[in-house]
């Protein structure tokens, strides 16, 4: 009797979804195909709603936002697993580092780097790049750091509870947006009228570039993080005896 | 412009098939970073220079920064 009520009510509710599923997808528009459809739309208007020049960031953190803010997610997941199998201990466990002259050539290009990573992630809404791949090329600067320099320099240098703080504060600033959109317009995520100067310059876009750098912040020290965590065991050994 | 596509193309699958073939980890990874290269220069052909700075970022440099360290973990046998 017990067994059979619970079938019952599995298929009842197995009905229902299918119901429900059936009305919602009754309600899509139909495939109007790509000369008519959302692609045209963003194409002929992108500029204009968003003020961004880069119809790419434009989706990334205007129209799909909230898909964005879901893959930052996906990444504060996979650092948050792997610092908690990896790092055992938190401590500068480190090696020598490389030859002198690697640390010399790497000390004068590693600024360069850095600058080049501002420059994509603050340029995201006018130039190809955004906060994604900025992130990571700031990230490659720990890289850098922990295989030429060892990984105590990169703990001195910032170390991981200020990289963790930096995740989070970008991750917050992301929601931040988020909320101030439903109390200022009344939607999740809606594009703020922050930067509103001319379309091409640096302070346009709304409030995109102020995603960028949350995401851009949000990935570089989260990748930082991982790294970290994966070498600090193995460094020790392998790298350093061909010195 | 069409036989620098044609040469890329070719190759995009041979460094795919050395990457796979050989048994050397440390040729793998480098032939996987040769193909990642190749790709951004596909993309960059082809006007998507978001992916294709993605793919140079990702693909070429944390990669294989990721796998050199990985290998060298599993080549002293640290098991624990």
């Amino acid at each position: 009797m017990h067994k059979n009520f619970k079938k019952i009510a599995a298929v009842v509710v197995f009905i229902l979804m299918g119901i429900a599923f059936y009305e919602n997808f009754q309600l899509m528009p139909a495939y109007k195909g790509l000369g008519e459809g959302v692609s045209n739309y963003i194409i002929h208007n992108g500029l204009y709603d968003t003020g961004s020049l880069n119809l790419i960031t434009a989706v990334l953190y205007d129209y799909r936002a909230f898909d964005s803010l879901g893959e930052s997610t996906v990444i504060f997941g996979a650092v948050s697993g792997i610092v908690l199998i990896l790092s055992r201990k938190m401590l500068p466990v480190s090696s020598r580092g490389l030859s002198f002259i690697v640390k010399r050539t790497l000390g004068i290009i590693t600024p360069f780097i850095a600058l080049f990573s501002i420059y994509v992630i603050t340029h995201g809404h006018i130039s190809p790049g955004g906060g994604f791949q900025g992130g990571v090329i700031l990230a490659s600067i720990s890289i850098i750091f922990i295989v030429i320099y060892g990984s105590a320099f990169d703990y001195t240098m910032l170390s991981p509870d200020k990289k963790t703080f930096l995740e989070t504060s970008g991750a917050l600033t992301f929601l931040f947006i988020g909320f101030l959109g439903i109390a200022l317009d009344g939607v999740f995520l809606n594009n703020l009228n922050i930067f509103n100067g001319k379309i091409g310059s640096l302070f346009s876009g709304g409030s995109i570039p102020i995603i960028n750098i949350a995401i851009g912040l949000k990935v570089g020290a989260g990748l930082a993080i991982i790294f970290y965590s994966m070498i600090q065991k193995t460094l020790e050994r392998s790298w350093v005896n061909h010195d | 412009m069409q036989i620098l596509e044609f040469l890329l193309l070719i190759f995009l699958v041979l460094s795919a098939v050395m990457a796979v073939r050989f048994d050397e980890e440390l040729i793998s990874i480098i032939f996987l970073s040769i193909f990642s290269l190749i790709l951004t220069a596909l993309y960059m052909l082809y006007k998507a220079a978001d992916v294709a700075l993605a793919e140079a970022v990702i693909g070429a440099g944390l990669n294989t920064a990721i796998f050199m360290s990985a290998i060298s973990q599993i080549r002293h046998g640290d098991s624990d």
